[in-house]
């Protein structure tokens, strides 16, 4: 079998004939190498198309000041505007906030309720009523959430009926509640995604080492924290990745529930955005926003995507 | 975001019984061009277009109306004295595209089919997103080449429209063609049909805010029935009855309050600071909100916002109207829906146990009822036949339409001194005396550009006084620096501001120089 | 065997059920309660009180059905889920196993690009994105949120389907290879049929994240024409009829329903694809 370029990972190719063996050799070296390219090539001009072009798009239009009898060129004025802009640096701090008093919230809930349930071949079969909620479209989440905490006061009566308060609590008038309302509703939502990637990571664990730990009298705390836990942490990488993700961009709660109030307290970046763009149509301004969130972003990503999956699944 | 959004869109013929009764002149896509010959006797379409047709069942039962109780006059009544055959004969034949809010796209089809019979001028429906029909009918506009003849849109926007030249005048249409334009209210034909002293639109939701009570608990507090006029005279005397209708009873709160960020605060706040002799700008269009009578006017509301239900900060109207038919507030400061839509048994919980009173006065004020949002039908400039989409926008403005559209109480008002003076319609809409004597000394924000720019940015520092989390003042000083930029970047401090202040302050306070009615 | 060994030596049973029961309850008390809210009349939903007792009624369904396009509503989602997952599968399925059963210079680093795009949150790119449909006139149609949900869930899809065909034995493809068969059809017929239950789980997880887009849907959908179901129930507030929250309980439950279904089938796989590949086995 002749053997094809050192460069082919592939092994051997097809048999050609002597007459056409130099030119032929290369050519499906060529084709070889290009293979893998061409392959993932339509992927990547796909996200190329849908990322690039609004990218630059919204690049272009940050330079404007986008009115409707026309566009005039503002050069910087968006992004000079951007810095001093209160709101913005509110809408910055609010997603840090929320976001991560929600993601914290959900990945410790998440790690207790994977570490009492992998154990267990019973839970294994009520394992999807953990997962209802993560199967509701979040606008629908939205509202069970405004109704039962703002509209509907079932919150509120609950706690009067257990003798916690007095009087009809108004969530939405105190920063803290209504950034509080919004953390519910997103953890009663995503941390059944959380608890079924922790408990999979738990339960593919290597039953030996446990059962050494456990040989030598540690108790199971001590198990899960200093042997299940560390093992998990690509798991746990992949997880927070995602969901961070997400959570950064949070705007249909935001949306449905208190569109900022009270005061901007609750306006996320993501709803910022959106105001900006589609209540006061100043798309100039909202496109300097939208850049400036996206160079965070894909520093962010270079930084985190590379150190969470380096320890993870590179074969 | 409800009111907002679907305003100018609930034409009428929500409830489909009505609309069937009324098809049987033939559906409005299958609608061919029609030959003046072809089309039915004007006075058997227009003898359908009545109480028994259009009211829903359930409503004419429970008020026992009929068409020998008429709710309008036809002598004001638009469509019944226009001559139909000079109609038919200059522009049978013609389409108009109207440009409809996308969730009204059926019962418009639905209530236009009667038009089409009328005058032979077939209609187009283009349906618009709701959530960014400003913005797509901007971007109509501009490219030159709007899809659509004739729109109907949150009357706020007038000034947005007309002022880059996107509306046509309507004055020598309506003079051609006897539009009872006098059989408005001021009020309403000055703000929501002229801007800069032409006419550029009819009048079509015609709003107003009011104050509305609690029969059971009022009467509790003040000891005996309510007198409308008398009973609450102060905004002092409205925070202290609510404060004591507060404690009556634990889930009812004592006032229900649109505070929500956006223009829902800055609409809650003009209504108040109106009675306290607020104007928003002086004659060189400075803003001057921010001076003693607005400060007086947040300073109201927000000890009103003492008593208010938990979650007024962050009510729109869709919240506030629930709150209010549900049971949960004592009181309310809201359009004067809330007084048609708490008489309907299917939609309230509070029938028989509310009454709308006359806007309480604060001392060193003025009596100025606040006529605020509303919507308004224009002809858009580039319109291919602006002839036929003026008639078909006079047909769904008429009275006697707008007359049932309350008795349906679908949210739709008219603005017809006609209508709101009538004795049967008064039964039917129980705010109705007291909204019509109080238009004539109606307040108004002015029509302008950049005005739904200036109601969001007011409204949202108007939220974070609310909340506490800065004082008035700062609010309404943040407001004015805000508003004066964006009164700049449109042109109103150069040396030809695009409105003139002199022809449209009159519309800014109807009331000036008007004894007070009682 | 190994999960009895375990249980064996558990501690309190006790405390572990009642830590997972109260999550349950707190999972599930909610979802029936709005369940409640969309059985009963409206003038039952917001009261001085709330009603846990409620009386019967079908309102909602009657109006879900009668005044509102609900079908369009469903057969937007279903069309745009559909239609995105099958782009994402053409797309992604070739890039996974470029990424995972080749080496190349670059590999890594178009690797990291393409989850890097999940990271591009929608309030970025959503301005731009709606001027562009604008622009190529397909604001308002479902073609343009399957394009959108295509490219959102791409990453997703292609680093699931990526980590099930690591797992692959090289035998398998040294076998075909020496058989003769060219790199397009050992694709086709070995690798594709190999990692088939990865590529059900992958397709799965992309329907459950495409049918949570919202921002996008909301900027992209005008009419009927392209409403869907997440964004149409956000829009049953509007009207002079203000939040209809029975209406709006049903439809949450008419979209929840199929899905609770299909993940009900493959809930086995769930976990693993979701781990994409960070857990072994």
């Amino acid at each position: 079998m002749r053997q094809s370029s050192p460069l082919s990972t592939t092994g051997a190719g097809h048999v050609a004939p002597d007459i056409f063996a130099a030119g032929g050799r290369r050519r499906r070296k060529w084709r070889r190498t290009l293979f893998p390219y061409l392959l993932v090539a339509p992927a990547v001009l796909y996200l190329l198309m849908i990322t690039l072009y609004p990218g630059v798009y919204a690049i272009y239009q940050s330079l404007f000041d986008v009115r409707f009898q026309g566009w005039t060129w503002a050069g910087t004025a968006n992004y000079e505007r951007l810095w001093n802009d209160r709101e913005f640096w509110a809408a910055l701090g609010n997603t840090l906030i929320i976001g991560g008093i929600a993601l914290a919230l959900q990945c410790a809930l998440a790690l207790l309720l994977a570490y009492h349930a992998y154990r267990d071949p019973f839970v294994r079969g009520w394992r999807i009523i953990f997962l209802v909620p993560m199967l509701f479209m979040p606008s629908a989440v939205a509202f069970i959430w405004k109704l039962a905490f703002n509209d509907g006061r079932v919150v509120s009566d609950l706690l009067m009926r257990a003798g916690l308060v007095s009087d009809n609590i108004g969530f939405l008038s105190s920063v803290w509640l209504s950034r509080m309302t919004l953390i519910v509703a997103d953890v009663w939502q995503w941390t059944p995604f959380l608890f079924i990637i922790f408990v999979a990571a738990l339960q593919s664990q290597d039953e030996e080492v446990e059962e050494a730990a456990r040989l030598d009298g540690a108790s199971w705390p001590a198990i899960f924290w200093n042997i299940s836990l560390p093992m998990m942490r690509p798991v746990i990488a992949v997880a927070v990745v995602l969901r961070g993700i997400d959570i950064s961009t949070m705007f249909a709660n935001v949306m449905i529930m208190t569109q900022g109030t009270p005061g901007g307290s609750t306006e996320t970046i993501s709803y910022f955005i959106y105001r900006i763009g589609f209540k006061t149509f100043n798309f100039g301004y909202a496109s300097a926003i939208s850049v400036v969130m996206l160079i965070a972003t894909i520093v962010i990503a270079q930084v985190v995507v590379k150190r969470a999956f380096r320890s993870g699944s590179t074969p | 975001m409800g009111k907002f959004d679907r305003l100018s869109r609930r034409t009428f013929l929500h409830n489909s019984v009505a609309a069937g009764a009324v098809g049987g002149v033939g559906s409005l896509l299958a609608t061919p061009l029609r030959a003046a010959s072809d089309l039915p006797d004007p006075a058997s379409i227009l003898a359908d277009i009545s109480i028994s047709k259009y009211v829903r069942a359930d409503y004419r039962d429970l008020y026992g109306m009929s068409d020998d109780k008429p709710i309008w006059d036809d002598s004001k009544d638009w469509i019944r004295t226009v001559d139909w055959e000079a109609v038919r004969s200059q522009l049978s034949g013609t389409t108009v595209r109207f440009a409809i809010g996308a969730a009204d796209q059926e019962s418009a089809a639905e209530g236009l089919v009667p038009f089409e019979a009328l005058s032979g001028i077939t209609v187009e429906l283009v349906p618009i997103p709701d959530d960014s029909f400003y913005d797509k009918a901007v971007a109509e506009f501009i490219s030159g080449n709007a899809s659509f003849d004739a729109l109907q849109f949150f009357s706020p926007w007038l000034g947005d429209f007309a002022a880059p030249g996107f509306l046509i005048p309507l004055d020598d249409y309506a003079a051609k063609w006897n539009l009872p334009l006098d059989d408005f209210y001021d009020t309403y034909r000055l703000n929501y049909g002229f801007f800069n002293g032409q006419m550029f639109g009819i009048p079509f939701d015609c709003d107003i805010q009011m104050v509305h009570l609690r029969k059971g608990f009022a009467e509790q507090i003040l000891g005996g029935p309510i007198d409308k006029w008398n009973s609450v005279p102060t905004y002092d005397e409205l925070v202290r009855i609510t404060a004591e209708m507060d404690k009556i009873e634990p889930g009812v709160a004592g006032v229900g309050l649109l505070g929500a960020r956006g223009f829902w605060s800055t609409y809650t706040w003009e209504h108040v600071a109106a009675q306290a002799g607020m104007m928003l700008f002086d004659e060189n269009w400075n803003p001057i909100f921010n001076g003693d009578a607005g400060m007086k006017g947040l300073e109201t509301v927000l000890a009103l916002s003492k008593n208010a239900i938990e979650g007024f900060a962050g009510a729109g109207w869709g919240e506030n109207r629930a709150a209010w038919l549900g049971g949960q507030v004592a009181a309310n400061i809201s359009w004067q829906d809330s007084g048609t839509q708490a008489m309907r048994p299917d939609q309230s919980q509070i029938v028989d146990d509310f009454v709308t009173i006359y806007e309480p006065r604060i001392a060193g004020g003025t009596f100025a009822p606040p006529n605020i949002a509303g919507s308004t039908s224009c002809v858009a400039s580039t319109a291919q036949n602006p002839e036929g989409a003026f008639l078909m926008l006079a047909f769904l403005t008429t009275s006697s339409i707008m007359a049932m559209n309350e008795a349906n109480a679908n949210g739709v008002a008219p603005g017809y001194r006609s209508v709101l003076t009538n004795p049967n319609l008064q039964a039917v809409s129980q705010p109705a005396e007291v909204w019509g004597k109080s238009l004539d000394y109606a307040w108004c924000a002015p029509r302008l550009p950049g005005m739904f720019e200036i109601e969001q940015a007011l409204g949202n520092e108007i939220n974070r006084a609310l909340v506490g989390q800065i004082t008035a003042r700062e609010a309404l000083d943040n407001g004015a620096a805000a508003v004066r930029a964006i009164m700049d970047r449109n042109g109103f401090y150069g040396s030809e501001p695009p409105v003139d202040f002199a022809a449209t302050a009159p519309g800014m306070w109807v009331g000036k120089g008007r004894d007070l009615p009682f | 065997m190994m999960a009895s060994q375990r249980r064996k030596r558990g501690e309190s049973r006790i405390l572990r059920y009642l830590i997972l029961g109260t999550w349950a309850l707190f999972c599930i008390v909610p979802v029936l309660w709005f369940l409640s809210i969309g059985f009963r009349p409206r003038t039952e939903i917001i009261t001085p009180s709330p009603i846990y007792w409620p009386t019967f009624s079908l309102d909602a369904w009657w109006l879900l059905w009668g005044d509102w396009p609900m079908g369009h509503y469903l057969r937007n989602s279903v069309l745009a889920i559909i239609g995105s997952v099958l782009i994402d599968l053409v797309l992604a399925i070739p890039a996974a196993y470029s990424l995972a059963r080749y080496t190349y210079r670059g590999r890594d680093d178009i690797g990291f690009y393409i989850l890097s795009t999940r990271m591009m949150a929608p309030a970025i790119v959503a301005i731009p994105i709606f001027f562009l449909f604008r622009n190529m006139g397909l604001l308002d149609t479902v073609w343009a949120l399957m394009l959108v949900y295509a490219a959102v869930n791409l990453s997703l899809v292609t680093w699931i389907i990526r980590s099930y065909m690591i797992d692959i034995p090289k035998e398998l493809e040294d076998a075909a290879r020496t058989d003769g068969a060219s790199d397009l059809r050992i694709l086709w017929e070995i690798i594709i049929p190999a990692v088939l239950p990865g590529i059900i789980t992958a397709a799965v997880i992309a329907m459950i994240f495409a049918i949570n887009e919202f921002l996008f849907t909301l900027l992209i959908a005008s009419t009927r024409n392209a409403y869907t179901m997440s964004v149409a129930l956000a829009n049953f507030t509007g009207g002079s009829d203000g939040v209809i929250y029975n209406a709006i309980a049903l439809a949450a439950f008419i979209a929840f329903v199929p899905v609770f279904i299909v993940v009900v089938l493959i809930q086995k796989h769930l976990s693993r694809g979701l781990t994409m590949g960070a857990v072994k086995g």
